[in-house]
């Protein structure tokens, strides 16, 4: 009993032969289905008394059943193993696809014994390679079912599917059949993607034994699965060296066997031949009958809560509050309506409405997106052209503006007056309505904002990244489950007189919960309920985390298109009522349509100020030709991640065109020629240097050599060493003496300088690497035979990514990519003696007083877990010659380092313990001047900026995350806007420069203020940034932590506070992962870049009232001054110094006058000329800013 | 006026600039987020009228707990168990990105304490006024050690902003925060009754354990349990001696009849400690799911943890010792006395195995053998660097190869929750080269996340089949041995020794009906002489197993003790100078003569009397001169 369907087999247990055999679709009526199939059953086996039948069932829905049938439930994977064994004993290994699950099995052989024995492994916790995914995407590519079954798979190609998690590949399908993508192609993307991730993960690094046989629906019936199996298998067959017949068909060697639907069923039979005869003897139908009618509805009480009202009072009261009054457009009084237009190109709908000069509105459009941007668009303004017609008016339109993800593409096609970010377009929009709110809230089709508001503006915001938990997507597609519009999700919910507890979270693990408590017998209605009660819980605790709501102030404002459906606007007035007992509860009047209304709104404000629109006009945007294309001829061959970009080429009336360019992952997509990517380049690289990037240059520098090393001292030179003896009593005593300094032999020497090893550039390393460079160096390795792997990229992961048992965060999943990269590539060219990649219990830190500086305990041990990944079933260090050295060592205990590093090398380097020592020496002193550099650049910046009232922006991150695969460009991003990057590393640890930030008394540099449990040094690294940024006025952050982080888990309350508190602008990312969500940065950077435009402009005004204050201090001075003088004068009293004082200041305040004027012209002239740039500069002991 | 005039410029400047500064909103108004949570008071006035919750460990070990402070004068009460409920709460005022471990004991204070204000009625402040919560102080790295740094955030953000959380450290001493004004006076005293509940739990837990499964009458074992555990609650309440309730609670014990032929594979359960000690929704009931699927459990105790931690401190120190300097660390011996520290370890593992071995043989738990921390050490390095800390660090892969390679269980489940980081991360990444080693080795890693409980299951279902087959075959292996039927071997057990309720079989295989079998295999239709002959071979065997094993293996420690034998004396003297003032001077003189002049300006520094010590702040790093026995959550 799948999640899907339901198969039974009926066996005969002296011959193991099917004697009858069903499978059919159960429909959510599992029970229901069973219970035909044993009526079936039984007339065929008439003859026999129920106490004659065995019953044994299996799956994830067999369970609740096996008291009812008198059955024995018997687990999936035993019963499929059970299966494959008694009818394939030759197989090696299965893979089975289900509709909620995907297995595999191998089976492994004991060379001592012969014996079998089966290393399975499932998915049941993620829907990521699973039928249902395929299932989903099937729907969203709209392939007719009888053409994927004659598909073919064919990998000439290939799109990027993320089939990491089911939602995020159904937006990348979505996306895909939005760019014009050919559906085959689609197809088959997803299906690579999905064999892929099987492989990668769910192997958990096991080599999948010939032959595989292919199980479960999706496998049986889509060929195009089939084939790309038999193409993924047989290659990381040959990458990984495992032998398998060559001369044996492929249909042979990975099978798609008859009957592979029955296999689980017949492996159930086949457990219970193993059980004694008194077990899953067959009770009858009466059980069933019973179970359907009555035994259900007596569980469903334990799992269920509220309903979403308690009695028609409160539904009708809240009917009453909360009914959005339908929109009645206002009549066209003359026949010129004279409006802006502002457009909202969302993901799965396009709205635009039109505005009128005074803020009203005055009609609004809906469509569906269709795919393309430029066509949806076209389409609403010929709809709005055409119903002011219909009313006897003309449209005369005097802007147009848009937002959301089509905005880029009308900016350049339609000349949009306005292109604004979502974000701010809904604020706008709120605030317009509203006033001065606190929280607004907008849940789209596929993605929640959250925008925190305070003075009017944008504070902070959360947005919901790829993940679809919380989003109207879910209600949609509840509402489909059934077959019932939408529209009508409320009034069915509002139904209920109870419903079922879902756990929030994951989209598609509500999912498996739906499924499980229709099992149990919840009906539509209380579904439907229990889904509305959890999107509450999903947008506020899961994309928002936002424990204490009361914090957040008391005026929400709900916006979206999801407000319409009311029983998800109850449940979240209720939610929120519950938690903020005063709070205001509205729901915007126009919902679905608040993003279009900012940008008109915006519109309106941009073209009375200019006084001109730049849109083309409306007649001309309607009748605009564009033409789409994406083959080979726009692939970007700039790089080698040959991105498939779709160019649209719009065609004005009047003649002019332009072309826009999508589907590019970095600048050089942009363009098209060779030498406008190079103008391209250059642009960017030369704004780059003017805002320098201390993550980036961090990043870089690591790796590289340290200058200042000193020569090892020569053998004989005199050295303290000190004596160590134990005492009676336990007590250690050491005493110094002198003695020579020992060298090893030249021959050793020599060997020394041609060792070559390798390190993967990963992890720990990104704040060691100049440590270990060094030893090795001054110890005469030479520097070329120095090797580490490249930067990640995602390439490079999905070439080597896949030896992972584990899956822990990305920073140290990637490692395994890195040694692929090692093995494969680097030491092809020039093979390795050794690979080194340390274990660092302890890592450097310069927070003080912490009680410990221990790394990451996954990060720590990710270099056993490479061991064991690569050691496992073939020894790739000892195939090639390579030793693996993972030593452990802490950089927070000098003197044991030494000795460790002794220890670790003493016979691979042959060494001398004072050479070694001496090695350790000058490698740690590399280290400091390391920092020292770094930090010399971070002291530039921070006071240039501070001289300038200008921004920089300090990433919180952990060392690796400057790897630019791991935090995906988005320093860069802010990097091209203008604003400096600061590592946490680059500010100055200098206590006297800190001083001035912080308060009398307080440790500059300790966090125990604020965090006592700082074992972690990283973490307490990131919290002491936070810290000095909320100090510092020039510094705002960018938080970054990758998914999964258990380490800085528990410093987001303790940065969020601290943020929350001294109020510096902050942006945060806490689960970037493998893949880049490059829509998501685009609207957090460009939300982000506009707080920081506000908080830049808050420092203006501060520096230009810090200059109105001197002068009105010199000004009051001079008042006084006068005063005693006059005073003096009365008393016939002189006072020369005085006179002096007031002379000088005279002339000071007159001073102030002349530049005042002098400001006012500059001020008209720097409307002209763009801003100053911010270069590097130093402060000199007077306090002047000196360019470096 | 200072110079006789009108005006005071600087002070008329001053009144100006404020006002300007005022006006022109340029107050520096950034203010700095400090946590005022941090330091808690717990008075010794507040004392009455407080209650002290605790919970977090086993339902047996919370309740003891409470019994026991109480017994020494405290109002104390253990928490529910934590919950699904408690999980909801844990989620919704923690962190993101949280573990399991840490949302369940987090939320179930949140939980107990909301209860109290919306069911009880009791006003926030009254909660904060009247109730602390008590637990083990954090201990890192992972984040589930770092949880008192949650449960801050989670009381705040719940509305109990102030609420205390008191804490003792595991890594320090005996006597942790001690003087008149404390409320809550970690002395020996405390951590003795601390102590004594957790034996008490970790005994009957195992012997509970161990019976359940086999009992004729279902319930049986649970009612008898809880028989004793009444008498140990009255004991310890009225600060009695626990060994005498639990040696009166065997009768109880004994009542319960048992049918240990019945083959069932042992399923030692090994993991994240939260994650395989709780025995609720926390890992979904776990322990009585594997005994509903025909399982044994074999659980982790308390005191295996102690051990562990005890063999880190000396690992630790004697990796330092012979350096050449001392570091300032965490781990370092700066300003540390290496002998005081290794004799306080040592005494202390003596002290723990002994008192165990006392309470299981009073409460009738045989051959229940402590495991060999250096040998856990030295299976699990080559796979698991013995530097890595952390969860269960490298006990977790060294355990499987032993349950393997010594046949200690049919199955080994890993139990820990999502996503946790020294388990999921490193451990199950490791253990795929131990299944790869150990073709034959059933081992089942298992996450928890809270929801899911039906994938949970039937995951662990999936290796219990296997586990069951498996101890089928030994079970008919044994059998077959002795060419015996089951018939007649349940024969022979019928009012023999063997059947006895404390009864436990040597360790042959890892299933007790073939380990029982083994046992009566070559007694079974023997007459007296030939069982007076077999008895006399065993008898002789197990002397020689002494000889060659036990007495080699207490030699090899005793070398290792060795050194310190002399700062263990140092170590007693100190102790019982200040218990024992009779004899103090009398050892005084011994202790002159003993101790050479050279070592007289060591023993000034040792501490000899227990001086006040504040209450320890987390943020101090724990005071390597206080570490004497260490006591653990």
């Amino acid at each position: 009993m799948g999640s899907t369907t339901v198969k039974a087999v009926v066996v005969d247990p002296e011959t193991k032969d099917i004697v009858w055999s069903d499978y059919q679709r159960h429909h959510t009526k599992q029970a229901e289905c069973v219970l035909d199939f044993m009526v079936r059953i039984g007339q065929i086996l008439a003859e026999l008394s129920c106490d004659d039948v065995r019953a044994f069932i299996t799956g994830s829905g067999a369970k609740p059943l096996e008291a009812p049938l008198g059955a024995k439930f018997v687990q999936e994977v035993n019963s499929v193993t059970l299966a494959v064994e008694t009818l394939h004993p030759d197989a090696g290994s299965v893979v089975e696809l289900g509709g909620q699950d995907a297995k595999i099995i191998v089976f492994k052989e004991n060379k001592q014994t012969g014996d079998k024995s089966a290393i399975a492994s499932m998915n049941d916790k993620c829907a990521s390679g699973t039928g249902a995914t395929i299932d989903k995407c099937m729907i969203k590519v709209g392939m007719p079912s009888e053409e994927t079954l004659e598909l073919h798979f064919d990998d000439a190609h290939l799109h990027h599917v993320a089939a990491k998690c089911g939602v995020f590949a159904e937006t990348d399908i979505v996306n895909l059949v939005k760019t014009g993508i050919p559906s085959d192609e689609i197809m088959c993307s997803l299906a690579d993607a999905i064999v892929m991730q099987n492989l990668s993960v769910l192997t958990r690094g096991n080599t999948l034994r010939h032959k595989v046989l292919l199980l479960g629906g999706p496998n049986t019936f889509l060929p195009f699965l089939q084939e790309c199996w038999r193409k993924r298998i047989p290659e990381t067959w040959d990458e990984r060296g495992y032998d398998y017949p060559k001369d044996v068909p492929i249909e042979e060697l990975i099978p798609v066997p008859e009957n592979a639907a029955l296999y689980a069923a017949y492996g159930a039979v086949m457990y219970g031949m193993h059980e004694p005869a008194a077990v899953g003897v067959y009770k009858g139908l009466d059980g069933l009958r019973r179970y359907i009618t009555e035994g259900r509805k007596e569980r469903l009480g334990e799992s269920a809560g509220p309903p979403l009202a308690r009695d028609e009072k409160e539904l009708e009261q809240f009917l009453g509050a909360y009914h959005i009054p339908m929109f009645i457009e206002p009549e066209a009084a003359t026949e010129k309506v004279r409006a802006v237009i502002g457009l909202d190109g969302g993901s799965t709908s396009s709205k635009a409405v039109l505005l009128s000069e005074e803020g009203e509105v005055l009609m609004k459009a809906y469509t569906l997106s269709k795919g393309n941007p430029i066509q949806d668009s076209k389409e609403l303004l010929a709809e709005l052209r055409g119903r002011i017609r219909a009313k006897g008016a003309e449209l005369e339109v005097l802007g147009f503006g848009a937002t959301g993800y089509a905005a880029d593409v009308l900016e350049e096609c339609v000349r949009a007056d306005v292109n604004i970010v979502e974000t701010v377009a809904h604020m706008m929009s709120a605030t317009h309505y509203f006033g001065d709110v606190d929280v607004i809230c907008d849940i789209g089709g596929q993605d929640i904002k959250v925008l925190f508001m305070e003075n009017g503006d944008i504070k902070t915001f959360k947005l919901s990244n790829q993940c679809s938990a919380g989003n109207g997507m879910l209600l949609q597609a509840m509402a489909d489950q059934f077959g019932l519009p939408v529209t009508e999700y409320a009034e069915t919910a509002f139904q209920a007189d109870l419903a079922p507890k879902f756990s929030y979270g994951c989209a598609v693990f509500l999912d498996t919960d739906r499924v499980n408590f229709q099992k149990e017998g919840f009906s539509k209605e209380e579904l439907l309920a229990g889904l509305a009660q959890v999107l509450p819980k999903n947008v506020w605790q899961y994309v928002v985390g936002v424990p204490r709501m009361a914090a957040l102030g008391r005026k929400f404002v709900l916006q979206g298109g999801t407000q319409y459906n009311l029983a998800a606007v109850k449940a979240q007035v209720d939610y929120i009522k519950e938690r903020v007992p005063n709070a205001e509860v509205y729901v915007h009047p126009h919902s679905g349509e608040a993003g279009a209304i900012g940008a008109a709104m915006e519109t309106l404000r941009v073209v009375t100020r200019r006084g001109s629109s730049r849109f083309i006009g409306l007649d001309a945007a309607i009748d605009l030709q564009y033409e789409t294309k994406n083959d080979e001829t726009t692939t970007c061959h700039f790089c080698a991640n040959n991105c498939s970009r779709t160019f649209i080429d719009a065609f004005r009336p009047d003649g002019s065109t332009s072309r826009y360019i999508s589907g590019f992952s970095c600048e050089k997509g942009m363009v098209e020629s060779k030498g406008a990517m190079e103008a391209i380049v250059k642009e960017r690289r030369k704004i780059m240097k003017e805002f320098p990037n201390l993550v980036t240059y961090e990043g870089l520098k690591a790796f590289k050599r340290v200058a200042g090393v000193q020569p090892m001292p020569d053998a004989g030179t005199q050295i303290e060493d000190v004596k160590v003896e134990r005492k009676f009593f336990g007590s250690i005593e050491r005493t110094n003496y002198m003695r020579t300094f020992q060298r090893s032999s030249e021959q050793a020497a020599e060997q020394r300088a041609n060792w070559r090893v390798g390190i993967p550039r990963v992890l720990n390393m990104y704040s060691t690497a100049p440590f270990f460079r060094t030893y090795f160096e001054v110890l005469g390795v030479r520097p070329k035979n120095i090797v580490f792997s490249d930067p990640s990229s995602e390439e490079m992961f999905a070439e080597g990514g896949k030896y992972g048992s584990v899956d822990p965060c990305y920073p140290s999943k990637v490692a395994q990519a890195h040694f692929h990269q090692l093995f494969f590539h680097k030491h092809e060219k020039s093979p390795f003696d050794a690979i080194f990649f340390p274990i660092l219990t302890h890592v450097p830190s310069f927070v003080t007083d912490a009680v410990d500086y221990a790394s990451c305990p996954i990060v720590a041990g990710t270099p056993d877990v490479m061991k064991a990944a690569f050691t496992k079933e073939q020894d790739y260090f000892e195939n090639r010659g390579i030793e693996y050295l993972a030593p452990a060592f802490s950089f927070t205990e000098p003197t044991l380092l030494k000795r460790d590093m002794f220890d670790a090398f003493r016979d691979i380097l042959g060494m001398t313990e004072d050479e070694s020592d001496f090695a350790v020496g000058q490698a740690l002193e590399a280290l400091d001047r390391f920092d020292e550099d770094i930090q010399a650049k971070g002291k530039a910046i921070l006071e240039q900026v501070e001289h300038d009232d200008k921004i920089a922006i300090l990433v919180l991150s952990r060392p690796y995350h400057n790897d630019p695969g791991l935090h995906h460009g988005i320093p860069d991003e802010f990097q091209v806007l203008g604003y400096p990057i600061l590592s946490i590393r680059s500010i100055p640890k200098d206590p006297e420069w800190l001083q001035r930030f912080y308060g009398e008394g307080e440790d500059v540099l300790s966090v125990n203020d604020v965090w006592p449990e700082n074992y972690s040094a990283n973490s307490a690294q990131k919290v002491w940034a936070a810290k000095f940024a909320s100090r510092h006025p020039n510094v705002a952050i960018l938080d970054l932590s990758s998914f999964k982080c258990g380490h800085d888990a528990p410093t987001y309350g303790i940065i969020d506070s601290i943020v929350a508190k001294s109020g510096v602008p902050s942006s945060s990312l806490h689960d970037i992962d493998a893949n880049k969500p490059g829509g998501s940065i685009k609207i957090r950077v460009k939300t982000y870049a506009h707080s920081l435009k506000i908080r830049e402009e808050h420092l203006d005004d501060v520096a230009s009232r810090k200059a109105e204050l001197q002068r009105r201090i010199d000004e009051k001075r001079l008042e006084l001054l006068r005063m005693k003088q006059e005073q003096l004068a009365a008393h016939r009293r002189a006072d020369l110094g005085l006179e002096r004082q007031i002379h000088e200041l005279t002339e000071k305040v007159g001073r102030y006058r002349i530049e005042a004027s002098k400001a006012a012209e500059d001020a008209t002239l720097s409307s002209a000329v763009s801003e100053s740039l911010i270069r590097l500069g130093k402060k000199t002991k007077d306090g002047k800013v000196v360019r470096v | 006026m200072a110079d006789g005039f009108e005006i005071d410029i600087d002070e008329e400047l001053a009144a100006f600039e404020a006002e300007e500064r005022a006006r022109l909103g340029l107050e520096d108004d950034r203010e700095q987020w400090t946590d005022a949570m941090i330091d808690p008071f717990f008075s010794a006035k507040e004392r009455p009228t407080t209650t002290i919750l605790n919970g977090g460990l086993t339902m047996a070990h919370d309740e003891f707990v409470a019994s026991a402070l109480k017994g020494i004068g405290y109002n104390t009460r253990p928490m529910d168990c934590a919950d699904v409920e408690a999980l909801r709460f844990g989620k919704e005022f923690g962190n993101k990105a949280q573990c399991n471990p840490t949302y369940f004991t987090v939320g179930n204070l949140v939980k107990e304490l909301s209860r109290l204000r919306d069911e009880e009625g009791l006003s926030a402040q009254e909660i904060i006024d009247s109730y602390v919560f008590l637990t083990a102080g954090a201990c890192g790295p992972c984040r589930f050690g770092m949880y008192v740094t949650e449960y801050r955030k989670a009381l705040r953000d719940a509305g109990f902003d102030g609420f205390r959380v008191v804490l003792f450290q595991q890594q320090s001493g005996f006597k942790q925060a001690t003087g008149e004004e404390i409320g809550l006076v970690l002395n020996p005293q405390f951590f003795m009754a601390l102590a004594r509940g957790l034996f008490a739990g970790d005994v009957l837990n195992v012997l509970s354990y161990r019976m359940r499964p086999y009992e004729v009458e279902e319930g049986a074992t649970d009612r008898a349990i809880g028989e004793v555990k009444r008498e140990v609650h009255e004991a310890l309440q009225e600060n009695r001696s626990v060994l005498r309730a639990l040696w009166r609670g065997r009768k109880y014990l004994e009542a319960v009849e048992l049918d240990r032929l019945r083959a069932k594979p042992k399923v030692a359960i090994i993991g994240e400690f939260w994650a395989m000690t709780t025995e609720g929704d926390g890992n979904y009931h776990l322990q009585r799911f594997v005994e509903s699927e025909g399982g044994e459990n074999d659980i982790q105790t308390l005191v295996n943890w102690l051990l562990y931690t005890l063999w880190e401190m000396r690992h630790d120190t004697e990796r330092r010792m012979t350096l050449r300097g001392t570091d300032e660390s965490y781990y370092g011996l700066e300003g540390s006395d290496v002998g005081y520290k290794m004799a306080g370890v040592w005494l202390g593992e003596l002290a723990l195995r002994a008192t165990f071995a006392t309470f299981s043989a009073v409460a009738g738990l045989k051959r229940n053998k402590l495991p060999d921390m250096d040998e856990i050490a030295k299976v699990g390095h080559s796979f698991y660097n013995n530097e890595l800390r952390g969860g269960e660090g490298h006990m977790e892969v060294a355990k499987l190869v032993l349950n393997v390679a010594k046949q200690k269980a049919n199955m080994t489940l890993s139990v820990k929750p999502f996503g946790c980081m020294p388990s999921s991360g490193v451990s199950d990444g490791i253990q795929t080269v131990i299944t790869e080693l150990h073709p034959d080795a059933i081992y089942c890693p298992v996450e928890t996340s809270g929801d899911g409980a039906v994938n949970f299951y039937s995951r662990v279902q999936m290796y219990m089949f296997k586990a069951r087959e498996r101890a089928r075959l030994e079970h008919q292996a044994a059998l077959d041995t002795y060419g015996i039927t089951e018939d007649q071997a349940r024969e022979f057990l019928k009012r023999s020794r063997y059947a006895k309720t404390f009864y436990k079989a040597p360790h042959i295989v890892a299933g007790t009906s073939a380990d029982i079998i083994h046992e009566i295999g070559p007694l079974v239709g023997k007459g007296r002489l030939g069982r007076t002959k077999v008895h006399a071979t065993r008898a002789v065997t197990r002397t020689k197993g002494f000889v060659t094993a036990d007495l080699r293996h207490a030699k090899k420690t005793f070398d290792k003790m060795a050194p310190y034998l002399p700062s263990l004396g140092r170590l007693i003297y100190v102790e019982l100078k200040e218990k024992l003032p009779a004899p103090k001077a009398a050892w005084q003189t011994l202790m002159r003569r003993a101790v050479p002049k050279s070592e007289e300006s060591a023993e000034t520094q040792i501490p000899t009397t227990h001086e006040y010590t504040p209450t320890p702040t987390p943020q101090a790093a724990p005071n390597p001169e206080t570490l004497r026995l260490q006591v653990v959550s």
